[in-house]
């Protein structure tokens, strides 16, 4: 019984991390785009503009909720619940500390691969049934994006559990935590001596964008070509829901890159190591994926693609047959 | 000086560039360069918190219009229809009467300018023989719900006084 | 529904770039039959935003009439202005004092400075990017404050008059624009290194966008068009008018006939303006700014009239058909970008939408000025 209300806790607390996150990273982002291009960002509502996401969610939960005629129903207003549920379940997976988790499951990274690739579903589901040409097209360019991007993610995964021999992301950051040099990043005093290490952390950052949907692999939500892609039709909380599933996605990679390559939660100088450090490195990677966004352009679909298959692939499976081979010799 | 045809480097170009990640780079640092000196410095950024600060406006900005009046109070416009038919818009509507006031023979007894069919072209401002109309009331944000309401009269426009000092608003036509 | 569904092998559906649209510049329609991504047909339809300014032109006197060419094109009011107070001057006989010449030309150049920063704005944001638009408008905002305190107002500068201009300009206004230089000349560094040495912008913009001299040609392209695809053609230069002449500039012309080549057109040509309004700066005659016997009543000798000008967007033409009253016969407005836009309807074909946006951002549209 207790046992049950501690999970049950867990979950909710999981949750709430989530949506926190998801709604403040958004006034961070805005501020952050305000500050880039010499303008202050919101900045009225509260002291910082704090008090702007929760008057945003307010009033996004007041305006109607239109279905357009003609649309499919059930698939319609399934779609953005695809989306964000899936990005909230993985957080139960994800460890913050050595205490600081939800459910400690032994194949925590297959999880959370497992949920990300059910965002996509949601996607499809939005364009289809929006019965709008452009969300259509913006659907299927994000269903080609997201699969090209899955494989060398998931083969970069692959690379990091050879290394650790194992899925549990809890032993993943223990293995790092002895001494700054055995972050992931750093290839020399690690496992296997493999020198490729920080292209693989760089193959798994860029495929976390391009798996969100998040600039300047945004061709789903293109506001120059398709006028908001695949969230056209959708107004007031649908689109908040679709909001917030992006950036709880955005977190949730930021978290794994953190977990794979920096250490988690252990310390440069092997002092208090604790969730503040990871804290101070998830959000130093999301502060790089929001500067990012504020710099770049759009690519092409042919290039995006270009980059995924005939670029990161090849490199990220070079990299898996490289450790694998050194670590047999070492 | 005949117009030279240039060519454009191709795709590619210098090794620098063919390894992508250093333009890459080079871009990052200049927004990066934003970022940091707009956030320790917030007095350089280019934005204007209007309605707490309003913008300065020069003197010969073309505003609201306002007609001017005699030291003694009666008004300087002599209903000579001169800004009537200049108007591209025509949007000033005078009727003039006899003047019951002063030396001249004749005064408007209504003068309305409809606010929303104004161009704010000044030409009113350049037609007048008496200095009697003038766009310096520096006012540019007026609003209404309804369209009569952006009907000005004579009593309004008289009542408005100048943005500038005296002094200001003549350098200003000058420009010297 | 159990007859089975016949795919036909290049089937096609219509999606309507409506008129309105995020990427469109206005209110501008596109039809286009599409093959997935690929677009096998599109058909621009204008209109929208007609407003009978052809017609106000027979209505109302010259001097009413030259209220209306600001409103045109509304980013590069002056130039319009311009070229109509050249024609009348030329059908009336109106001698123009040469300061005034100097001061519409400074006038001029910095409105297609100021255009040529919107148009990199917009074009960097339809390919995504969405920060150069801020740091362009904000040395736009310079400029319009120069021309504020000159001309009395931001956008729709009713400045120019036959004759000459209103109002003088004053020292504050020329030291101002001596200062304006070099910041703008760092600013231009700024936007190469942030845009066009980027790998991305150049991905979406050399080799795409393909539009021949031929097809420039065949529609009457001008300026960045044209000068993007090797034609040497500048009004300034070719049919001079006013002091251009007795100024240093250069026209630059690049051949690569893609995105990239209108778009170093247009970069170069901010460049140059700023040279002309230094020389022009340095060569400023004293004397009046209207002539002395400014005509009251303009009524020019019966006839036809013709006067181009080199404006942001083009080719500007006036053609003036008077018959000897104060209200003209005719005044036929001949739209740069009417010529330029119509081409898209053929450039586009086999192109994706990503890059069929790209080129319609690289032809610089403002769709009032169209549909006049």
């Amino acid at each position: 019984m207790i046992l049950t209300l501690t999970i049950l806790l867990a979950v909710i607390i999981a949750i709430a991390w989530a949506a926190f996150n998801a709604a403040y990273l958004v006034l961070a982002e805005r501020r952050g785009a305000g500050i880039i291009q010499r303008r202050p960002g919101p900045n009225i509502n509260g002291p910082f503009g704090l008090l702007q996401p929760p008057l945003d969610g307010i009033k996004l939960m007041a305006k109607q909720l239109i279905i357009p005629d003609g649309a499919d129903k059930f698939m319609y207003i399934s779609a953005p619940v695809l989306v964000m549920c899936p990005a909230i379940m993985s957080f139960v997976a994800l460890p913050y500390s050595d205490w600081l988790q939800a459910q400690n499951i032994d194949v925590g990274l297959l999880m959370v691969f497992a949920f990300a690739s059910m965002g996509t579903m949601g996607i499809v589901f939005a364009g289809w049934s929006s019965r709008n040409k452009y969300s259509l097209m913006a659907a299927m360019r994000s269903v080609s994006q997201a699969v090209a991007y899955e494989i060398p993610m998931i083969i970069t995964a692959l690379t990091i559990t050879l290394m650790a021999g194992t899925t549990n992301l809890d032993a993943i950051v223990a293995q790092q935590s002895e001494n700054f040099f055995h972050w992931n990043i750093f290839p020399l005093f690690g496992e296997t001596h493999n020198i490729l290490m920080p292209f693989s952390f760089l193959i798994f950052f860029i495929c976390s964008m391009a798996e969100t949907n998040r600039a300047p692999f945004d061709l789903g939500e293109a506001e120059g070509e398709l006028v908001a892609g695949f969230h056209i039709e959708y107004g007031s909380m649908g689109f908040g829901l679709f909001f917030m599933g992006e950036y709880a996605n955005i977190v949730i990679g930021a978290t794994l890159a953190t977990i794979f390559f920096l250490g988690g939660w252990s310390c440069p100088f092997g002092l208090f190591p604790g969730v503040w450090w990871f804290l101070i490195k998830m959000y130093a990677i999301i502060f790089t994926i929001i500067w990012i966004r504020w710099t770049f352009p759009r690519t092409t679909i042919y290039g995006l693609l270009n980059l995924s298959w005939k670029i990161l692939i090849p490199a990220s499976l070079v990299n898996l047959l490289l450790t694998a081979g050194l670590m047999k010799v070492f | 000086m005949a117009a030279k045809v240039k060519q454009l480097p191709s795709r590619g170009g210098t090794p620098a560039e063919k390894v992508y990640l250093i333009e890459i780079f080079k871009g990052m640092a200049i927004t990066l360069k934003h970022f940091l000196r707009n956030l320790w410095d917030n007095s350089n950024l280019y934005v204007r918190h209007y309605p707490e600060v309003q913008p300065d406006i020069p003197a010969r900005w073309r505003g609201r219009h306002r007609l001017l009046t005699h030291p003694d109070g009666t008004p300087k416009c002599v209903a000579c229809f001169m800004c009537q038919t200049n108007c591209p818009a025509d949007c000033i509507m005078i009727k003039a009467g006899t003047r019951i006031d002063g030396v001249t023979e004749k005064m408007p007894v209504s003068f309305t300018i409809d606010l929303a069919e104004c161009i704010y072209c000044g030409y009113c401002v350049e037609a007048c023989p008496e200095d009697a109309i003038r766009m310096d009331t520096g006012i540019y944000a007026f609003t209404s719900s309804n369209r009569e309401e952006m009907k000005i009269g004579m009593t309004e426009m008289l009542s408005l006084k100048g943005g500038f000092p005296e002094e200001e608003y003549q350098k200003g036509l000058e420009g010297e | 529904m159990n007859q089975p569904v016949e795919l036909q092998p290049d089937e096609t559906f219509v999606l309507n770039v409506g008129p309105q649209h995020p990427a469109t510049h206005g209110v501008l329609r596109i039809k286009m039959e599409m093959n997935g991504e690929y677009i096998v047909h599109a058909e621009t339809v204008v209109g929208y935003i007609h407003r009978m300014h052809e017609k106000m032109g027979e209505i109302k006197t010259y001097p009413q009439f030259l209220m209306n060419l600001s409103r045109l094109d509304y980013l590069g009011a002056m130039g319009y202005s311009h070229c109509h107070a050249l024609c009348v001057e030329k059908a009336a006989g109106i001698e123009v004092p040469k300061r005034a010449e100097y001061i519409r030309v400074i006038m001029v150049e910095l409105n297609r400075i100021s255009s040529h920063l919107v148009w990199l704005g917009a074009f960097i944001m339809d390919l995504g990017g969405f920060t150069p638009l801020l740091y362009t408008f904000q040395a736009r905002e310079h400029i319009l404050d120069m021309m504020e305190r000159i001309t009395g107002a931001r956008l729709t500068y009713c400045y120019i008059r036959f004759g000459g201009v209103s109002r003088d300009i004053d020292d504050q206004f020329i030291q101002s624009a001596r200062d304006f230089m070099p910041y703008m000349r760092k600013e231009l560094v700024k936007y190469h290194k942030l845009v066009t040495g980027n790998i991305i912008f150049k991905k979406r913009l050399i080799g795409m966008g393909h539009i021949s001299p031929e097809m420039c040609r065949k529609y009457g392209a001008s300026s960045g068009v044209a000068r993007g695809a090797g034609i040497n053609f500048d009004i300034r230069r070719n049919e001079p008018y006013s002091v251009y002449p007795e100024l240093e500039f250069e026209v630059p012309v690049y051949d690569g006939c893609d995105n990239m080549s209108r778009y170093m057109v247009r970069m170069d040509e901010i460049e140059q303006s700023l040279r002309i309004v230094e020389h022009a700066l340095d060569q400023l005659p004293d004397g009046p700014v209207m002539p002395k016997k400014a005509p009251k009543n303009i009524k020019p000798p019966a006839g036809d009239y013709y006067q181009a000008t080199e404006t942001a967007r083009g080719t500007f033409g006036v053609r003036l058909v008077s018959d000897g009253s104060t209200t003209p016969y005719r005044m036929k407005l001949r739209s740069p970008t009417y010529s330029n836009m119509h081409l898209f309807d053929e450039a586009c074909k086999g192109l994706m939408i990503m890059d069929a946006m790209a080129m319609m951002g690289t032809l610089d549209l403002v769709i009032p000025e169209i549909d006049r």
